[in-house]
């Protein structure tokens, strides 16, 4: 039983971490950059979520698309600022400025939305069903499904749309792409944007579960990092399978050993994972030229 | 030293004892927390600054240290003497152990495994209950006592300025002395590094331990001057604080962490009122010291005063060539085979080298002349075959070993450590990586060095920093540094690429004077007279096997050299496919371009033209200018001076995806299809700008090229050679260009596929396309073209009618050098 409970959970909380890993790798394949403050980004999707919809009452979804659109600038935002002049110069430090561009963001925040968390409390997702002799809530049913229903589309999106095929053919070849009439730099600009929607789509998803409060994405973020990474942040599936794994490892060791020592278990075997495959345990190394 | 600075500082840290010791309680914690910061800051600048390696989990080891002493002292009840440096010891040790995995990897990865460590130490504290005190902490901690005299907190904060102080002169010894400049080094270039002979991963190890050791310390310091230790002291954010002090104060400077920690730690106190803010202002801060400043505070200062120093020309006592190879031995290569994922690119090379000649591989464009020198300076391992220098076998050393072995190499793009001084950049390299103490005084290993830079013909600033040399002197001081190993062997990549005739004749003859000292040569070079004239014994490699070897004369005359350069005559008759009269306008007309990568132009002032229903070839020897061309017509390459004048419009200042949208279109050399992308998809991608693309025109498509209907639904990188070129052509001709550029398509074709290649451009040229064609096979080119110009040197020395070309002498003299 306690193992169902927590499989489920697991692949919920995993499938978050999926989007948001999926959000660095969608930068990093385009650009070879990532905004490493992206749990900045989760958390103001459920800060503009929750201010539209509880603080001025709006009804949920058009909250939630216009949190997402709001995501979607401040991901552009974070490219210009952060990543961008340093990449012109060659120069590494975007790794630093993203960080600093978060810990902006997360005290801008801190000073407008206030120190308490506010619980975010959705009428449809409470009450419980029985699925497999153990309590489920509909909240999370909806997660796994979102997440993994966003993957799904982006999958579809990148390989049926104008913008998708541009995206791909930027991270597969941005020299041949600029030679069919891309522009680059805007499709790296756009990748940035989608990274910031999954990452406040993950936001608004758990902030039922976890309330809002401006530190909520830390942890999560530098987790979905690992994931990503894991995943060998050069490969779409492996880094949403990567953070469904770490999900269910993470609920399994809370279940079963506590969740004292749940973040110790998950980051050693980052650690571990990452000495013995430098590269990610789905990700392929370059073939290097001098 | 410059001695104004040491007076400042040692006045500044008397000025800070001497306000430590009289102020209030609150201010000598202020006091103290200083002093920790930059402890734990200089020692992460060692990391960051020097070695280059990112870590944002520096907390760990500062609570190591802290919870050390804390431990140590209250529950062993060890003396505070003895409990300090064993928790320093424990930072240390823990420090070398994470650095095991942490640096195998780089980047974001490093970042991710020392966050991952700082969160785990955290939870460890607070889970650990038996040993740490879980969440609580561990409490009255004692101060240290010296013989019955009890520090209490203004004592640990004068001894916390102290061991700053102390630590700081460390630094300073550090950054100038060998490992100093290693670590440098290993930042800057870490191929160039193990090319002397440095160890990477020892250098960024002892850098790691060092840092780690220099938070621990700090942290055991913190232990009594709180008097208690609780796991919220050490936090993720702290160690963004950490990296915070080095940034902002000038990573790599000695003094960068003092003025760091100083602005953290009393920025807040000055400006009481917003210290709820701080986080905010430094997050600011930070973003702003990385966009305008990011050197940090005192790298920027240094970098203003160091402008107004005097250059120093380098002025040796001694004239003769400071050559001496370390003993006389050949290096023997043989069978030397190796792949890459299927692609053989270099396939039973085998050479001799001896001591006092100069041995020059040459081949055409893609024939793994460079793969050859990586695998001999270690840089790719070889599936089969023997390296020997002498009696040593090479073939399965790491880089480094084998520059300790004696062999030293010069790189295509020149790899100078871009922070050292010219000077320090010899000055390291002849340590041959062994850093301990070093076999020769500093000012001897300095005046060796100068003699070795007058020797190559060195006349600028020697202090100056390598990254802000021109073009020229980089060469010259990497084949400087590259003796300073006192080699056997020198291997250098197309050192002559970039320079102008007079540097080039000039190079040669310093090669052939560094062979005459003693040392074996190898020589990978594209100008035929440097190699013609100096060589004593050619090798000749085409598509990865050798074809030819011998001396310079032979070889210039051997015809399957001559067939690999030029290609096949086919002995068709060149005649014109299109009448004079029915050639449209100038379509394209190219004025004055100018372009280059560096200091010189690649392409110095080309003019040409391209008339509409017309196929004009550019052909020239490698290093000629044609790719580069191609690029700047394309858009590929910018800023360029000079004029692009197509169909009206100016395009020499448009980016490629404007210039696509204007009509021209370029297949790149080397294929460049969308790997992982379908035939179909990769086709539909080249209409990219069109809105509608009807379903005929690809059926069209596939008409012209058959054998990419059976491939339609395939991954693009899985297709061969020559079916990537069909489809890559087919994706350009998708864009309905008005001018097609063709930039080397025959590259690695094998000839029956060239053949098919060019009846399709044949069939091309018959529906009227306007076509731009550069290609090495120039036989086949002509046969195909209407007007030819050649390129040499980046400038166009014939041009004509593609009979006229094909009769002249001037592509051979081109191509093969002057006989």
């Amino acid at each position: 039983m306690l193992i169902t409970s927590a499989l489920i959970s697991g692949l919920g909380l995993g499938s978050m971490y999926g989007l948001l890993a999926l959000g660095f790798y969608v930068t990093y394949a385009v650009s070879s950059t990532v905004n490493f403050a992206q749990g900045s980004s989760m958390m103001l999707g459920a800060v503009f979520a929750y201010t539209f919809a509880v603080t001025l009452g709006w009804p949920f979804w058009s909250a939630a698309m216009l949190a997402l659109a709001l995501c979607a600038l401040y991901g552009v935002i974070v490219e210009w600022i952060a990543v961008r002049p340093f990449v012109r110069r060659g120069s590494n430090a975007w790794l630093m400025a993203t960080v600093a561009l978060g810990i902006v963001a997360d005290n801008l925040v801190l000073f407008t939305f206030g120190k308490e968390p506010r619980g975010f409390v959705l009428p449809w997702a409470t009450g419980s069903t029985q699925v497999l002799g153990v309590g489920v809530s509909p909240l999370q049913a909806v997660i796994p499904a979102i997440g993994l229903g966003l993957a799904a589309a982006m999958h579809l999106v990148s390989r049926r749309t104008r913008l998708g095929s541009a995206l791909l053919a930027v991270v597969q070849n941005p020299d041949a792409a600029r030679l069919v009439g891309i522009n680059v730099p805007v499709a790296i600009s756009a990748a940035f944007a989608v990274s910031t929607v999954f990452a406040g789509a993950a936001g608004i998803l758990i902030a039922p579960l976890f309330n809002v409060h401006s530190d909520m994405g830390t942890v999560f973020g530098l987790k979905a990092f690992a994931v990503a990474i894991l995943g060998g942040i050069t490969s779409a599936w492996g880094v949403m399978l990567a953070g469904l794994l770490f999900g269910v490892v993470e609920a399994l060791t809370t279940s079963l050993l506590g969740s004292a020592y749940t973040q110790i278990v998950t980051f050693s075997l980052v650690i571990v994972a990452l000495a013995i495959a430098p590269n990610g345990i789905f990700g392929r190394a370059a073939v290097k030229k001098v | 030293m410059r001695l104004a600075p040491f007076f400042a500082l040692a006045a500044l840290f008397a000025a800070a004892l001497a306000f430590t010791a009289v102020a209030n309680s609150y201010y000598v914690f202020v006091m103290a927390t200083l002093a920790l910061m930059a402890i734990t800051g200089m020692g992460l600048n060692v990391l960051l600054g020097l070695t280059g390696q990112v870590s944002f989990g520096h907390v760990a080891f500062y609570a190591l240290g802290a919870y050390g002493v804390a431990v140590l002292t209250t529950a062993a009840k060890m003396s505070f003497w003895v409990a300090l440096p064993l928790a320093v010891l424990l930072a240390a040790l823990t420090g070398a152990l994470l650095a095991l995995p942490a640096l195998r990897v780089r980047g974001p990865y490093l970042a991710m495994v020392t966050i991952a460590f700082g969160f785990i130490v955290e939870h460890v504290a607070v889970e650990w209950r038996g040993v740490t005190g879980g969440q609580n902490g561990i409490m009255g901690i004692p101060s240290p006592a010296w013989f019955g005299y009890s520090f209490g907190e203004r004592g640990v904060a004068l001894a916390a300025i102290m061991v700053a102080a102390a630590v700081l002169l460390g630094c300073w010894r550090l950054s100038n002395s060998n490992w100093g400049a290693a670590m440098r080094a290993v930042k800057d270039s870490e191929t160039a590094a193990e090319a002397i002979g440095l160890n990477p991963v020892a250098v960024k190890t002892v850098a790691f331990t060092l840092s780690a050791a220099c938070a621990g310390l700090a942290g055991a310091l913190f232990a009594p001057l709180s008097g208690f230790v609780t796991p919220s002291t050490f936090t993720f954010s702290q160690s963004i604080l950490f990296v915070l002090v080095v940034v902002i104060g000038g990573a790599g400077t000695v003094t960068g962490p003092l003025a760091g920690a100083a602005l953290v730690v009393l920025l807040p106190e000055v400006l009481a009122g917003l210290a709820e803010y701080r986080l905010l202002f430094f997050g600011a801060l930070l973003l702003a010291v990385l966009w305008i400043a990011p050197e940090g505070v005192v790298g920027e200062i240094a970098r203003f005063l160091g402008r107004r120093r005097a250059a120093a020309p380098p002025r040796p006592e001694r004239e003769a060539p400071p050559v001496r190879p370390a003993s006389a031995v050949a290096l023997r290569v043989e069978d030397l085979t190796i792949a890459f994922g299927g692609v053989k690119a270099a396939t039973g090379v085998a050479f001799s080298a001896t001591p006092a000649s100069v041995t020059s591989l040459i081949g055409p464009n893609g024939a793994g002349k460079t793969t050859v020198l990586n695998m001999l300076g270690g840089f790719y391992r070889p599936d089969a075959g023997t390296i020997r220098l002498g009696e040593q076998a090479l073939e399965r050393l790491p880089a480094w070993r084998i520059a300790r072995a004696g062999l030293a190499r010069t790189y295509q793009t020149s790899q100078l450590f871009g922070s050292l001084s010219v000077l320090d950049n010899l000055v390291i390299a002849q340590a041959r990586g062994r850093l301990g103490r070093a076999a020769l005084p500093r000012e001897e290993r300095e005046a060796r060095a100068e003699a070795l830079l007058a020797f190559v013909g060195y006349r600028a600033d020697m202090h100056a920093r390598a990254s802000d040399l021109p073009h020229v002197d980089r060469r010259h001081v990497e084949i400087a540094r590259a003796l300073a190993t006192s080699p056997s062997v020198l291997l250098l990549d197309e050192p002559a690429a970039g320079l102008a005739r007079e540097d080039k004749q000039r190079l040669a003859r310093l090669l052939r004077r560094i062979a005459d000292a003693g040392l074996a040569v190898v020589l990978v070079e594209h100008d035929m007279s440097v190699v013609m004239g100096i060589s004593d014994h050619v090798v000749v490699l085409d598509a990865g096997t050798p074809i030819a070897r011998g001396a310079p004369a032979a070889v210039q005359e051997d015809p399957a050299v001559k067939k690999a350069y030029l290609g096949e005559d086919h002995g068709r008759p060149v005649a014109h496919r299109v009448a004079s009269g029915d050639l449209g306008d100038n379509l394209l007309d190219v004025l004055a371009l100018r372009a280059g990568y560096g200091a010189e132009p690649v392409l110095k002032g080309i003019d040409f033209d391209v008339r509409g229903r017309e196929m004009v070839a550019v052909l020239g020897a490698n290093g000629a200018g044609k790719s580069t061309l191609m690029r700047a017509l394309s858009g590929l390459h910018r800023p360029v001076q000079g004029a692009i004048a197509f169909d009206g419009a100016d395009l020499s200042r448009l980016p490629a995806h404007k210039v696509v949208a204007h009509g021209i279109v370029l297949v790149p050399e080397g294929r460049q299809v969308f790997p992982e992308l379908s035939v179909l998809d990769n086709l539909k991608l080249g209409a990219f700008l069109r809105k509608q693309v009807p379903a005929e025109e690809i059926e069209r498509m596939l008409e012209r090229f058959p054998r990419l209907r059976e491939r339609l639904h395939q991954r693009a990188g899985l297709l061969s050679g020559g079916e990537q070129q069909m489809l890559a052509i087919a994706r350009g001709l998708m864009a309905k260009p008005r001018l097609l550029l063709l930039d080397e398509p025959s590259l690695g074709l094998a000839p029956q596929v060239i053949n098919d290649l060019f009846a399709a451009l044949d069939r091309l040229r018959a529906e009227e396309a306007t076509i731009l064609l550069v290609d090495q096979m120039a036989g086949l080119a002509l046969a195909l073209a209407d007007r030819a110009y050649v390129i040499d040197g980046g400038a166009i020395v014939a041009s004509g009618s593609a009979a006229q070309i094909a009769a002249a002498g001037a592509l051979e003299k081109a191509y093969l050098g002057a006989v």
